[in-house]
């Protein structure tokens, strides 16, 4: 850094002979961000860009199996738009997709407060045992997990029926968790919250260990209620970290695939469907891949608006500061 | 403030998998290399008949020493997305099998190679059903491999301890010995007289087919769902109150999910419904492994009509292979379908419990007092719509979530038939 400005006055009184190489430096020098970002930017571009252009022009085309064999599509304009939002499945999907991200959303940041508070609290081993059980959750695959959760709720062996049938809640036998859209969805949000919880607990209680004590207990002293201490000095200390982990679990909970194919077999009902799901089911299963590709895109500029909600809070925080 | 390094941290931590979605599986068909063929065969293939697979690369390897036969073994719920993303990667299999119901769609996108029968063994004498399942626009693109029929799977020896020597030959025969079972046995709580899996629609549709409806019907060049007609509903309703009195299976899964062998292996269930090769698979560790004292209790009998000496309509399913348009060996492939679909693997295929693809060999299993009630249940069968678009309505899963929406009761049966016809009615109309 303190070199920068001696070679800059070098060069500009330099000869002009002499001055190329000066130059050559300055360029080099100017444009070693640039060439730095380079490598970045072309992985970005092949893994995100292209496909996203690629899906873009899909899905204003007509592209079946027929198109899939001669690898060339059939441009019909916005047919493909015009078909989804005449569709009241597309809408129905939609406004599924919002409340159960919704729904998961709160859940999620409720419970895991709730546990990072807890964290707080316990004894150093209580809560590391507490730590490693929920690294273990975050560690755990999405497939084994559904996989357990399958046989938690199995229909003729699950310790799901099994416990509430001997606890005496009902006669659970052969209770079946998926056939009522109610339940089963009640299941799924279980499953997409007890997976995300993890992830949100552990960093708020990082958060949460930065809230100066001396804070805390100053308003302890002014009569302030734990309540009370919580909602006006840890709450806004801690805004941009839920800032975002709440932006995040939107973005992951909006597009929530694996954890309803893999418990309905694969075979998921129009009642199970999210936006990913019938985006899949109308391009894989059905080959309709212009339209699973429209119904992607949808997806894609909702996601684009929360992000851009996301980045101006970002921004905004940083301003602050 | 630290509150952001560290949402800095969380956030670098989340990004790495902010971007997975849904995709497509990338399932390369392997190297394309004039020393390996590579054939998609359904696991089926795997379970029941095994040996007819490694008896035809043997005979083909003869022909072509040193050229390696990779064959791999697909599910039905996702060879097709499998094969389209080869497709779309330009990287298929050389050989593949489809479901007699699957082919229409492929042939009809070109995605198959067009073949001469009379190259192949046995061609003049191929079954009729199999070989229409195979011709498009007056071509052949694929070669018969074999079709199967479904039967009464059951214990003869559970039946006897209610009172029924032999197999029931009416339907009130039929219901009268199932609640008989279920009155007997059904203090345990998984106990089914039938196993019957909510979401096996083929069964379903037997009904449908025995009160003399149809899935769809064409008019002029349109198609038109026909589960809303009266005939369908009333076999429907049938299917439904057999299901609801008879089965404990789940009604939200499929006759994959478990295999209705395992249950009655287990003990669980005194009869289910299955294919021939369905029968010595309930001896399969993957099949339930019952034990051996199983063969001599073991039957099989033609499920009845609710018509006086008819049988119920059974799906007359069956496969098909073909050589894909794309593959880089096709003399190869074709080499191998002559020897797969040749006399002598066809035997072993027909021994396991199907129906062999040429008449020629409907004799083998004459003899054989097990399958034989295959072959008769096969006397009154149903097919799917021959439309192109047909596929898709089985990938949808639109009927097997009608099934479960009838026999869980979320919807009337008028109305669950009434949303699935028209379903079916835009698929198929849909264009291709």
């Amino acid at each position: 850094m303190s070199s920068r400005s001696p070679v800059a006055a070098a060069s500009v009184a330099a000869p002009f002979p002499r001055r190329r190489r000066p130059l050559g430096r300055r360029l080099r020098r100017a444009s070693a961000p640039y060439v730095l970002l380079l490598p970045a930017s072309a992985v970005i571009a092949a893994v995100l860009a292209y496909p996203l252009y690629y899906l873009v022009r899909l899905s204003f085309q007509h592209y079946g199996l027929f198109q899939l064999v001669r690898h060339k599509g059939e441009a019909v304009g916005t047919a493909n738009y015009a078909q989804i939002f005449h569709d009241s499945l597309f809408w129905h999907t939609l406004l599924r997709t919002v409340a159960v991200t919704a729904v998961c959303v709160v859940l999620t940041v409720v419970l895991a407060t709730l546990i990072a508070l807890l964290l707080a609290e316990l004894s150093s081993w209580v809560r590391l045992l507490l730590t490693a059980g929920l690294i273990f959750v975050w560690a755990t695959p999405v497939v084994v997990a559904v996989s357990i959760w399958s046989w938690m709720i199995d229909f003729e062996f699950g310790v799901a029926n099994w416990t509430l049938t001997k606890l005496g809640v009902g006669n659970f036998n052969h209770h079946d968790w998926l056939a009522n859209p109610w339940s089963g969805w009640g299941v799924i949000i279980s499953l997409i919250v007890w997976g995300a919880i993890p992830f949100v607990a552990i960093t708020l209680y990082a958060g949460l260990t930065q809230v100066s004590g001396d804070l805390l207990e100053a308003a302890a002293i002014d009569g302030a209620s734990r309540w009370r201490a919580f909602r006006d000095i840890t709450l806004p200390l801690l805004k941009p970290i839920y800032l975002i982990v709440i932006s995040l679990s939107i973005i992951w909970d909006f597009q929530v695939f694996n954890q309803i194919w893999l418990i309905t077999n694969g075979a998921p009902s129009p009642d199970y469907y999210m936006m990913a799901v019938y985006s899949y089911v109308s391009a894989f299963k059905i080959s309709e891949y212009g339209l699973g590709s429209a119904i992607a895109v949808v997806m894609v500029a909702i996601m684009a608006l929360i992000s851009v909600f996301y980045i101006r809070q970002m921004v905004r925080l940083g301003d602050v500061e | 403030m630290k509150a952001r390094i560290i949402a800095a941290v969380a956030l670098a931590a989340a990004l790495s998998v902010v971007v997975s979605t849904a995709s497509g599986g990338n399932n390369s068909a392997g190297k394309a290399s004039a020393s390996s063929v590579t054939v998609w065969l359904m696991s089926d293939a795997q379970n029941g008949w095994p040996t007819a697979v490694s008896h035809a690369t043997s005979q083909f390897q003869a022909q072509h020493p040193g050229v390696n036969v990779n064959v791999q073994y697909q599910s039905w719920d996702s060879v097709l997305q499998k094969f389209d993303a080869s497709i779309a990667a330009g990287d298929t299999p050389d050989v593949i099998e489809l479901g007699n119901s699957q082919t229409a769609k492929y042939m009809a996108a070109g995605a198959f190679q067009a073949i001469k029968p009379k190259n192949y063994p046995n061609s003049s004498t191929w079954l009729g059903g199999l070989k229409q399942s195979c011709s498009y626009g007056g071509k052949t693109y694929c070669v018969p491999y074999y079709a199967g029929a479904r039967a009464v799977i059951y214990r003869k020896d559970l039946y006897r301890s209610v009172g029924f020597k032999r197999a029931p030959k009416t339907y009130a025969q039929f219901m009268s010995v199932g609640k008989k079972l279920k009155k007997k046995y059904g203090k345990n709580p998984n106990f089914s007289a039938l196993y019957e899996p909510g979401q096996n629609w083929y069964v379903a549709l037997s009904y449908v087919a025995d009160y003399g409806g149809q899935i769809a019907v064409k008019k002029g060049s349109k198609w038109q769902g026909t589960l809303n007609t009266p005939q369908a509903i009333k076999g429907l309703t049938a299917f439904k109150s057999m299901t609801l009195a008879l089965s404990r299976a789940s009604k939200t899964n499929d006759e994959a999910h478990p295999y209705p062998s395992i249950p009655f292996a287990k003990g669980r269930a005194a009869a289910f419904i299955g294919n021939g090769w369905e029968w010595p698979y309930v001896f399969n560790p993957k099949g339930g492994a019952a034990p051996a004292s199983f063969a001599k209790k073991m039957g099989a009998y033609p499920m009845p009509s609710h018509i006086r000496g008819r049988y119920l309509p059974t799906f007359l399913g069956g496969s098909d292979v073909g050589i894909p348009v794309q593959s880089k060996n096709k003399s190869l492939a074709a080499d191998w379908i002559k020897a797969y679909t040749g006399t002598a693997s066809e035997t072993i295929i027909a021994k396991a419990g199907n129906i062999a693809n040429s008449t020629t060999l409907l004799g083998v299993n004459a003899k054989n007092p097990a399958l034989a009630p295959f072959a008769r249940a096969a006397t009154y069968s149903w097919f799917v719509p021959s439309a192109p678009n047909w596929v898709n309505v089985e990938s949808a899963n639109i009927l097997k979530t009608m099934c479960s929406k009838i026999l869980t009761n979320h919807a009337s049966v008028a109305k669950a038939a009434g949303n699935t016809s028209s379903q079916i009615t835009k698929i198929l109309n849909a264009k291709s």
